[in-house]
């Protein structure tokens, strides 16, 4: 009996196994591939059934997919408190040759949403990622630290999960239900918009659009398209509802078919490097 | 200890994460099955860190995302829920067999993951234990006093019902909710029965998540009678945790619980035979 999961590959990765990945193969190939940056965190829980269906949309497009979770996050190995950005920045870039040697193809593009979104663009020169999507990326990390402090004192006394509210020292160093390091949390409070990449395109869902709110990343407010509805990201009611967004899925399905460029078929020698 | 990433299953649909340490050939596998649509790593990574700390300790460990759940595609096959749920069960446990050379098996489950723990620890003899957290439970004439005694006498909350304002939501019941209606109270009685009769080592976790309808560890007994306090039984109400163990101290607490349980039940000198 055949499925359409026979094309999708679990595997383990990376110089000592320790990242989790499922490709996606792709029976006929555009040419490109395409690298699936997860959030972090819960996000990247709200999103995993989003992610395969992407992956799906873009297999079925003939553009293999990667999809994987960074050191401490997902099925990889490591705990919730070893997660560090820059770690998640060489994951990415060793996820992107993964790609590259498992589909043959050289010019990789990468997706990611919220914290996914910046790990991209962060990792985009090391990565040498052809071009990079982004849905909600967070460019302002110190806002966005803010934002998570203050969900997670609401939601530790929050009386409609727990019966009466928890004391703030257990709620600590964590945010939404992971454990955060010092490290890391210092890390993505100093995220800003000055990556050296410009997505090509920005999928803005954010509760309260603000043509501002993007001006950082100077792109071209054609690049930018509104996704309706809001998508709830600091919604604390829904902070086990999965996302979801078909316009998301076509959206970038049919962005990242259209994007043209010199198609390198990779050789054996840079094949043979990536393995 | 290596972990392990398969898809398998008898239409090679369902993808999972072995933990195979090394135990000797008969030790006790160890299952966690998806809770809700949460794909196999768990609320928070429950399911991750709960294999993980148990592998360290000798057993093999599958999690798995069931038939349509998580990464697993559809069998093709023309069957009902809980005939997937079995035949999916039964695909896990080949998988261990194979690759631990298990024969007898520990289920654990979570809110509809307990439900499925149940449906397949009462018809198959190779489930030696079950862990069930926030599994089936009913409204007792014990829970009832227990949860209207003190507000019948807290003019507070009169005033508040008398004068609340019912928003738009609550009047139309809000978001659609998608449940499967519970057994009734009776049959998992006797199921419990037949399974004790049978050998299984059951292990119930019930947190203050539920409290709309349990609320209180006199509840088990309330719900399922003199069973539950046969030795094979063990209960556990913790009642100041939330339904999905959201902070990172309580599901280092529940794992203490569940590992305390399996070393007391199926030590692994001797893994496989109920202590």
């Amino acid at each position: 009996m055949t499925t359409r999961t026979e094309a999708e590959l679990p595997f383990f990765f990376g110089d000592r196994h320790e990242l989790f990945g499922i490709y996606h193969a792709a029976a006929r190939t555009a040419g490109k591939a395409a690298l699936l940056c997860a959030p972090l965190g819960q996000d990247q829980i709200r999103c995993h059934r989003l992610y395969r269906q992407l992956a799906h949309a873009l297999a079925s497009a003939g553009i293999p997919v990667l999809r994987f979770d960074c050191y401490g996050c997902g099925d990889s190995l490591g705990e919730s408190a070893e997660v560090r950005w820059d770690r998640c920045i060489s994951d990415t870039v060793t996820a992107a040759n993964e790609l590259r040697a498992r589909s043959g193809v050289d010019r990789v593009l990468a997706f990611g949403a919220r914290l996914g979104g910046s790990l991209a663009l962060a990792a985009a020169p090391a990565a040498h990622l052809a071009d990079v999507v982004v849905w909600d990326p967070v460019v302002d990390g110190h806002a966005y630290v803010a934002t998570l402090d203050a969900m997670q004192d609401a939601l530790r006394q929050d009386t409609r999960r727990f019966i009466r509210p928890r004391p703030a020292e257990l709620a600590g160093e964590q945010w939404l239900g992971f454990a955060v390091n010092p490290e890391l949390r210092e890390q993505i409070n100093g995220l800003a918009a000055d990556w050296e990449t410009t997505p090509s395109l920005l999928l803005d869902s954010l509760p309260q659009p603000s043509a501002q709110t993007w001006k950082a990343l100077a792109m071209d407010e054609t690049s930018i398209q509104r996704l309706e509805p809001p998508t709830p990201w600091d919604d604390l009611a829904k902070l086990e509802v999965a996302i979801l967004s078909h316009s998301l899925v076509q959206a970038v399905t049919a962005h990242v078919q259209a994007v043209s460029a010199p198609v390198r078929a990779l050789n054996a020698h840079v094949l043979g490097a990536h393995r | 200890m290596s972990e392990q990433a398969f898809r398998f299953g008898r239409a090679r649909h369902l993808i999972g994460i072995a933990g195979l340490p090394d135990a000797r050939r008969d030790s006790v596998g160890v299952i966690v099955l998806n809770s809700g649509l949460v794909h196999r790593v768990g609320p928070f990574r429950l399911a991750v860190d709960m294999t993980r700390r148990l592998n360290a300790l000798g057993y093999p460990t599958l999690r798995f995302d069931f038939s349509t759940i998580g990464d697993s595609g559809a069998s093709g096959e023309s069957q009902s829920r809980v005939q997937q749920i079995h035949a999916d069960a039964d695909d896990a446990m080949g998988l261990l067999h194979r690759h631990a050379g298990c024969t007898r098996f520990v289920l654990i489950g979570l809110c509809s993951g307990a439900q499925n723990a149940h449906a397949v620890a009462c018809r198959d003899d190779k489930i030696a234990g079950a862990v069930f957290m926030d599994g089936y439970a009913y409204r007792t004439l014990g829970f009832r006093i227990r949860h209207y005694l003190p507000r019948l006498f807290n003019p507070m909350r009169w005033w508040r019902r008398l004068t609340r304002v019912r928003t738009a939501n609550e009047a139309s019941g809000g978001e659609p909710v998608f449940r499967v209606a519970p057994l009734p109270q009776s049959v998992v009685r006797v199921d419990f029965a037949g399974m004790i009769e049978r050998g299984t080592k059951l292990c119930l976790i019930y947190s203050g998540g539920i409290n709309t309808y349990f609320n209180h560890a006199h509840q088990f007994r309330e719900c399922f009678g003199r069973v539950m306090n046969h030795p094979a039984v063990s209960t556990r109400y913790l009642e100041e945790m939330d339904h999905t163990f959201v902070l990172v101290d309580d599901r280092k607490r529940l794992i203490d619980h569940v590992e305390e349980w399996l070393c007391r039940n199926f030590p692994v000198a001797n893994a496989g035979v109920p202590a």
